[in-house]
């Protein structure tokens, strides 16, 4: 593979202009023809090393970048399903069947997702306020997933969830990720939604799949136009 | 646009009309003029591998206590805000260095001799060797202040003459004006040159801002230059072949520039162009 | 054709393009033989301007020659090859430190030419510094013409100033020391191994046309440990005579710039001085090697006091010269002073303590040379080596390096610049390899810039900047006029910090109230020096890049640090 010297000056981390004024003065093993430039990958990378310059081939930064790309809320909401009417008293109970339902995990990350959950609620309540929780592992799961995934569940009766407003919750998001970067991601998406008071009304009403998905991408179209 | 035109200020009918030329130049390529006024007969240009001195002559020395004021009025007169050059460096203490990242050179014919000597045909040897040397272009003024309104582009298929193209192009595109592409036919058909582009890559772009391009086949260099529109920026590539080429044919460009009164921007061969 | 064409470009060629050592020293000896042959040329010419003028020494009106010689000199510096003023060597250097070394093909003969005519009509003055030019700017174009790049054409220049000065005192290894403690300034084996070569070659050039002889050979001397003992007192004479030197040649070089005349007047009246004192005193006219020859040798019969007055009339001879206008090197009167300073010593110490013996006084003449040029130059090595070389004294190595050192080292408590690097200094010209000022002359502006950043309005609400701030990635955001896009100010997020958590602000305040107006702003030309220095001033760790009013990008000390290490890391590495 022939490369230019916008691509060195990128494997190199630097301006264009110093790889030019470095190979004016000889400075880099990169010989000037004419209107072109004479060059082996091979002996740069030796150079770079014995300078110890960092030389990356840019394909390598680029791969590492996609790995973190964000997600965003319906995707995940999908993958997770939405539970109607789900039975429990307390939180414990609550959790139980909540996880037990979901339909993603194994047998064995359940039970342990289950004591996550738990432990994380005894730190403090997940409740968020105005009927809605969104319990989460304090860190992400043991056996990775592979993308995150958000399970909705309508409670059968509201209970106590120790919501830092002292209401009853009426509807869990349990909230599953790979690494934090995503969840807080994920997290603070979700809370622009339920800051308006009219989506929380919606979930009161407790509403089928197609609708609540339809109001979702509606968030998120507002979200995407925010941004940019 | 921070793209630059250097000026070398000399204070005098004779150089206002070539300032005169710069800001026309300036304006319609959107370039800022940066003008320097001599405060000795001689300064020094450091280019890549090559350090030219320019010698002045006495003219540009003259009355230097209205040299400031005659520029910034030429320049507010065009409302260009003024912008000159100080040099930060010497070399000797009366020998000052004047950096070379311009994007853009304005030169009379003749930068040292004096205007009696100017006439046609003739380009001063150290005109000639920042040419050679520059990586920027070099305006070349024609004698009195004619504003131009179109680009002719001289291609004859050498390096330097895609060089030339593509800064025709860009011109074209900053300016807005008609580009008329002209090819000396020689010994090579009209095929061969229409083939060159196409290996190129620049089909798209000659369609895109090329209004016409003419073949001259007439058979004297008079005759064929006649076509060239008298107001036009003439483009062209110097020193585009071997060595020995040019020293056994002659450089069209020294035919061309001692036949055409026109302005000319003439493309070094370590210029390399951006559209 | 192709072979026409590429035999221009050696570097390019395959054999060269991994290790350009080989090619290095091919080129080397090209550029040590032709600056060896310039030496020549110029000495020759010297000889030859000598023969002429010998017989007329005795006419009285004999005084007006040098002024005729200087004032030439001036005239074909000035008028035909329009060098600008200043001696040279500083010019060489001056190259090195920024653009190369990249030296003008006329400085090649010029000075070659001027400073025969100074020299040869009887100035006092030394044809070192002319070749010194003259060979850097051959081996500077020489690789122009073969287009190498700057390591390559600095390393080239060195190679020409070995050449020069290892041709005309048939020195070797002094050439060498000398174009790399003056000149290059780096001791690296890239540049050691070429310019040793071109040292080798231009020796050589000038044994094969002038025969191996030693410039000023003498007797053996027998040194004893009183000698070395006064060695002490010589070198603080000789650091003495090369501060009274520097100041006097400054001093004149300042009134000659007072009188309101053309230069080659002024060079005239430099000259005609000197040859009233030449008048009395005529050892004082020329290079004076053949005095140097004769004190060596023991041979120079004079009493104290005339030594010291002919010691005294040199130094202001070389001033008159040297600051009026004519054209040399301080080389040869250094030497010459140098011999005097030793004589007078030996006289005096003759005359406190007559029951010692001292060693010769050839000795002490050659002990001064060393002194006088380690004090000019301060360049220790540098005079050490050219004296043992042109003297072939080995047996006096031990004192002379005493004198050398002390002499080195009281000059620089005095003048903490050397005389040729005294204006590059001033300037900060002198701009040594692996240095903090070499590192940021090397790197500009344009490298630095970051440009992702956020241009906002300055009628933005600060609302709709809070959704900007959530996207950007600096702490800066440059506000620019909605119509002309001129920059307006910039805002800080430190700055505005307390406002973002207030809701109540987000509608009622715009950007254009809390942006700062007052910032500096650095041009992309600016030095970086001087860039560093107002960040410095002002404690700033950003400044914003504006070109005619528009905003270009960032410089933050973050990725100048990261940029400079760089640049450190690939100027000093040993392992090249």
């Amino acid at each position: 593979m022939k490369m230019t010297i916008h691509e060195v000056a990128r494997c190199l981390n630097l301006h264009v202009s110093t790889i030019e004024r470095w190979i004016r003065q000889g400075k880099i093993p990169i010989q000037k023809t004419g209107n072109g430039y004479l060059f082996g990958e091979s002996a740069l990378k030796k150079w770079a090393a014995m300078y110890r310059l960092p030389f990356l081939i840019p394909e390598k930064v680029k791969s590492l970048g996609y790995e973190e790309k964000p997600e965003n809320l319906l995707s995940a909401m999908k993958r997770g399903g939405v539970l109607h009417d789900l039975k429990g008293d307390d939180v414990e109970t609550a959790l139980k069947f909540a996880v037990e339902n979901m339909p993603v995990l194994s047998k064995t990350s359940k039970k342990e997702l289950y004591q996550l959950l738990l432990e994380r609620e005894r730190l403090t309540s997940t409740g968020i306020g105005k009927g809605v929780a969104i319990p989460h592992p304090r860190d992400p799961l043991s056996d990775a997933l592979k993308s995150p995934v958000i399970s909705t569940c309508f409670l059968e009766k509201p209970i106590d969830f120790g919501a830092v407003d002292d209401r009853p919750v009426f509807v869990m998001f349990i909230l599953l990720s790979q690494s934090i970067k995503i969840h807080l991601h994920l997290l603070s998406r979700f809370s622009f939604c339920v800051r308006d008071n009219s989506f929380v009304e919606f979930l009161k009403t407790s509403p089928d799949e197609a609708a609540f998905f339809a109001k979702i991408a509606d968030f998120e179209k507002q979200l995407d136009r925010a941004d940019t | 646009m921070n793209h630059q035109l250097l000026h070398i200020f000399r204070n005098s009918p004779l150089g206002r009309e070539t300032l005169l030329q710069s800001i026309y130049f300036s304006k319609q390529v959107k370039v800022t003029p940066v003008v320097y006024i001599p405060k000795f007969t001689k300064f020094l240009m450091y280019f890549e591998n090559d350090v030219v001195q320019i010698d002045l002559d006495d003219s540009y020395l003259m009355s230097q206590d209205t040299a400031l004021e005659h520029a910034t009025e030429l320049l507010e007169q065009a409302g260009v805000e003024p912008r000159f050059f100080d040099p930060k460096h010497y070399t000797a203490s009366t020998l000052p260095d004047i950096h070379t990242n311009f994007d853009y050179m304005s030169c009379p014919r003749s930068i040292s001799d004096l205007s009696s000597k100017i006439g046609l045909g003739y380009i001063g040897p150290r005109v000639r060797r920042i040419v050679k040397s520059a990586q920027f272009p070099v305006l070349i003024t024609s004698p009195v202040y004619k504003k131009w309104e179109s680009i002719a582009v001289f291609f004859g298929g050498s390096v330097n003459a895609f060089n030339a193209l593509k800064l025709g192009f860009r011109i074209c595109r900053i300016s807005g004006m008609l580009l008329d592409v002209f090819t000396l036919v020689e010994n090579k058909s009209q095929e061969s040159y229409e083939k060159l582009i196409t290996d190129e890559d620049l089909e798209k772009e000659m369609s895109r801002y090329v209004n016409k391009w003419h073949f001259l086949k007439n058979r004297t260099l008079g005759e064929n230059l006649y076509d060239v529109p008298h107001n036009a920026l003439v483009v062209l590539g110097a020193y585009g072949h071997h060595l020995l080429k040019t020293f056994v044919f002659g450089s069209k460009m020294e035919k061309i520039q001692s036949t055409i009164s026109n302005n000319l921007l003439i493309v070094g061969p370590n210029y390399t162009a951006v559209i | 054709m192709r072979i026409f064409q590429s035999w221009r470009y050696p570097a390019n060629w395959t054999i060269f393009r991994l290790d350009d050592r080989l090619l290095l020293i091919l080129v080397a000896i090209i550029v040590g033989s032709c600056s060896g042959l310039a030496s020549v040329v110029l000495n020759r010419l010297l000889m030859v301007m000598f023969n002429w003028f010998h017989d007329l020494r005795h006419y009285w009106w004999i005084f007006v020659l040098p002024a005729i010689g200087a004032a030439l000199s001036s005239l074909f510096l000035e008028k035909v090859v329009k060098e600008g003023a200043g001696h040279g060597v500083p010019e060489v250097i001056y190259s090195v430190s920024r653009y190369g070394g990249l030296l003008r093909f006329r400085s090649s003969f010029s000075r070659l030419i001027s400073s025969a005519l100074t020299i040869g009509s009887g100035g006092s003055a030394g044809p070192e510094a002319p070749v010194v030019i003259s060979g850097a700017a051959i081996g500077s174009n020489i690789a122009k013409y073969f287009s190498l790049n700057d390591r390559q054409r600095i390393t080239l220049v060195g190679c020409g100033a070995a050449g020069a000065i290892s041709s005309i005192f048939n020195a070797p290894i002094a050439g060498m020391v000398f174009a790399i403690e003056v000149i290059i300034g780096e001791w690296k084996s890239v540049n050691i191994v070429p310019i040793a070569i071109a040292s080798v070659a231009g020796t050589e050039i000038s044994r094969i046309l002038q025969g191996n002889q030693i410039p000023f050979s003498h007797r053996l001397f027998n040194i004893s440990h009183m000698d070395i003992l006064a060695c002490v007192g010589l070198a603080v004479l000789t650091a003495a005579a090369s501060i009274l030197l520097t100041r006097l040649l400054r001093f004149m070089d300042k009134i000659s710039k007072k009188l309101p005349a053309p230069l080659w007047i002024r060079a005239a009246i430099g000259g005609c001085a000197v040859g009233l004192i030449g008048l009395f005193l005529p050892e004082v006219l020329g290079k004076g090697y053949h005095e140097v020859q004769t004190m060596i040798e023991g041979a120079f019969s004079q009493g104290l006091a005339i030594v010291g007055l002919v010691t005294i009339a040199k130094i202001v001879a070389t001033a008159l010269t040297l600051g009026w206008g004519g054209s040399g090197g301080i080389f040869a009167p250094c030497l010459v002073i140098g011999c005097l300073a030793g004589l007078t010593y030996h006289h005096c110490l003759a005359l406190l303590w007559p029951s010692v013996s001292w060693v010769n006084e050839g000795c002490f003449a050659l002990l001064g040379m060393a002194g006088l040029i380690s004090g000019m130059l301060q360049a220790p090595l540098t005079g050490i080596f050219l004296i043992v070389e042109i003297t072939g004294g080995y047996e006096v190595i031990l004192p002379l390096i005493i004198v050398s050192a002390i002499s080195t080292t009281l000059c620089h408590y005095i003048e903490p610049a050397a005389y040729y690097m005294k204006e590059l200094v001033e300037y900060g010209h002198l701009l040594r390899p692996g240095t903090d000022a070499r590192v940021l002359s090397d790197l500009n502006v344009s490298e630095l810039i970051e440009k992702d950043c956020i241009a906002v309005t300055q009628n933005m609400l600060l609302r709709d900047f809070i959704s900007i701030v959530k996207k950007s990635h600096r702490n800066y955001f440059p506000v620019e006029d909605e119509e002309t896009g001129h920059f307006m100010g910039i805002i800080h997020l430190d700055d505005i910090r307390q406002y973002l958590f207030n809701p109540v602000m987000y509608d009622t305040v715009f950007l254009g109230q809390i942006m700062n107006t007052r910032v500096e702003v650095v041009d992309p030309d600016d030095d970086l020096a001087d860039v560093i220095r107002k960040m410095d001033a002002n404690r700033l760790f950003s400044m914003p890049v504006v070109i005619n009013n528009r905003f270009i990008g960032l410089i933050s000390k973050g990725n100048l640090l990261d940029q400079y290490r760089r640049e450190l890391m690939v100027q000093t590495s040993q392992s090249v």
